[in-house]
């Protein structure tokens, strides 16, 4: 029993890593522009199917479709980045619903170009088992695990050292007075936009890389990266990651103490507890005054 | 080097700002003082252009800023503090001041920025995280600060002495005359207290329901019967 708890945790660890991915870019996106991008998860997933693309299609490994994976992702961010920004009015409300409806359009354009059936890699070598002490996971599970944290560090010293990423930091706290000390507004909510895709690029390489995907998975996928973001309490990368890891790791115990069927059920008990218990998130309480 | 001509602001059906006309030149500290709600503010808004007047023009340095964007008008010179301190609460003091420095003065002098935080007596606390690590007093000289790093060429103070005892008003006026005095830089402040306002600025604007009823120097407006009855009827209401 303790082995298959272990193996949970290490199974959830490496998943909570892509997770991160996705939930970075659904909060950068969010800090800037107050708006929550309902077809990040979608992103997500087309980024995964360029992934099956390169690997059937070109028969190369699907690593090799993280340029135009991340290309595809980012391209359809900016996209709703433009159309976001183009609503005058009540743009929080509004976005939803137009985001939600991009994210309709992409799971349905999935479905008509590469039918409803579930996909998943081919390659051997990313599907081999690596064992770590008692532990085991594919090799693209590490693999994503890895870049993961190369690129969650990645990001989080642009964020700390690179002008625009504390601009992205500045209109996140306060954008009126971030506007008034000469920072453009809608620069900076496009530059989150486009770390969001390139992010979710990533994401979905190594979601296809690592599990199965399938047209409705999209879905899924923005709830995840949303509860993540209530989680985490917006506002700082390392407490992204960790409520990344918690979901991946409650996710992989309730797999493994339960049953696979309620997996999502229980992102959303995690979700709505931190809601109730604890309002500004794991780690939002000190962080956000005003 | 700043002008107003005929602003007007509207808010549904109230007249916030009403026709008003001013100019001030580069070199001046005025005043501009009202009671609750005379549209003080607002006025600050439309010149830093976070809000679109009805009708009228601002122009700053002999330019019509009208169609520059908010951020932009920063850029050009126009400094500015809130009322309530708007921290960025992600960044820490120094970072403020930088990056306020980087995107609003277009250039970036550590030099300077220590002279600043020196200034406003916020060395001390510039690791500091913004949100957190700050008093209420050391918020409004942050205001201050992050504006003075945009290198304005005119600093509009929202009511950055409100709320401060006597010692610290008197030492927080110091400031503000070495600022500008130190970077010749035209200083418009609105401020409640008739005392502070008079020992500041040589020359006070007055607006009441959004019309300017008075400027002169402070014993020239603060004797004129129609402040002494706006004055008076704010107090009694
Ligand atoms: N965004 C807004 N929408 C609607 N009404 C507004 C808005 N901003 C200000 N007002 C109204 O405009 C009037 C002027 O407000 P303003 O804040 O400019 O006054 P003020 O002179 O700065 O007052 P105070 O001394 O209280 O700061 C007030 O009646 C206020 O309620
Ligand atoms: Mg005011």
């Amino acid at each position: 029993m303790a082995e298959l708890i272990l193996q949970a945790l290490y199974s959830g660890l490496l998943n909570g890593g892509v997770y991160a991915l996705m939930a970075i870019g659904l909060a950068l996106s969010f800090g800037t522009m107050r708006v929550i991008n309902l077809a990040h998860g979608e992103l997500v997933l087309l980024a995964a199917y360029m992934a099956y693309v390169v690997e059937s299609r070109l028969d190369l490994s699907p690593l090799a479709a993280i340029p135009l994976a991340m290309a595809v992702a980012c391209a359809g961010s900016a996209l709703v980045y433009l159309l976001v920004a183009r609503i005058r009015k009540n743009r929080e409300l509004n976005s939803l619903m137009l985001s939600f409806a991009i994210g309709i359009i992409i799971t349905n354009a999935v479905l008509l170009i590469w039918s409803g059936d579930i996909h998943s890699t081919g390659s051997v070598s990313l599907q081999e088992a690596v064992q770590l002490g008692s532990l085991y996971s594919m090799r693209s599970e590490l693999y994503g695990f890895l870049a993961s944290l190369v690129l969650v560090t990645l990001l989080w010293q642009w964020l700390a050292k690179s002008w625009y990423g504390r601009a992205v930091r500045a209109v996140s706290s306060q954008r009126d007075a971030a506007k008034l000390m000469g920072i453009n507004p809608a620069k900076t909510e496009l530059i989150s936009f486009l770390v969001a895709g390139l992010l979710a690029g990533c994401a979905g390489v190594a979601l296809y890389s690592s599990s199965v995907i399938q047209p409705s998975l999209g879905h899924a996928l923005t709830v995840k990266a949303f509860i993540i973001t209530v989680l985490a309490g917006v506002g700082s990368v390392p407490g992204v990651l960790a409520a990344s890891v918690l979901l991946g790791i409650t996710e992989a115990l309730t797999v493994t103490l339960w049953s696979s069927a309620v997996q999502e059920l229980a992102g959303m008990l995690l979700f709505l507890l931190v809601l109730f218990v604890l309002p500004n998130g794991l780690f939002g309480a000190a962080r956000r005054r005003a | 080097m700043l002008e107003l001509a005929n602003v007007t602001v509207q808010f549904g059906g109230l007249s916030a700002v009403k026709d008003v006309s001013l100019r001030m030149g580069s070199d001046e500290m005025v005043g501009l003082v009202g009671p609750n709600g005379a549209g003080k503010t607002t006025l600050f808004n439309v010149i830093s252009g976070l809000v679109k007047p009805i009708h009228g023009r601002v122009l700053f340095d002999g330019v019509d800023v009208m169609h520059e964007p908010d951020y932009k008008r920063a850029r050009l010179g126009l400094g500015r503090t809130f009322q309530i301190p708007q921290p960025m609460h992600e960044l820490t003091v120094r970072e403020n001041l930088v990056v306020a420095q980087r995107f609003g003065a277009g250039r970036v002098d550590a030099a300077r920025i220590d002279e600043i935080l020196e200034l406003l007596q916020l060395t001390e606390q510039a690791g500091r995280d913004a949100a957190t690590g700050l008093a209420l007093q050391e918020l409004k000289r942050l205001e201050v600060a992050k504006a003075l790093a945009t290198e304005p060429k005119l600093l509009l103070l929202d009511e950055v002495l409100a709320g401060l005892e006597t010692q610290g008003k008197r030492l927080f006026m110091e400031k503000l005359r070495e600022v500008h005095a130190r970077y010749r830089i035209g200083i418009l402040i609105i401020e409640h207290d008739i005392e502070t306002i008079s020992s500041l600025c040589p020359r006070v604007v007055v607006l009441d329901f959004g019309q300017i009823i008075a400027d002169g120097t402070p014993q020239q407006v603060f004797n004129d019967p129609a402040v002494i009855r706006s004055y008076t009827g704010v107090e009694h209401a």
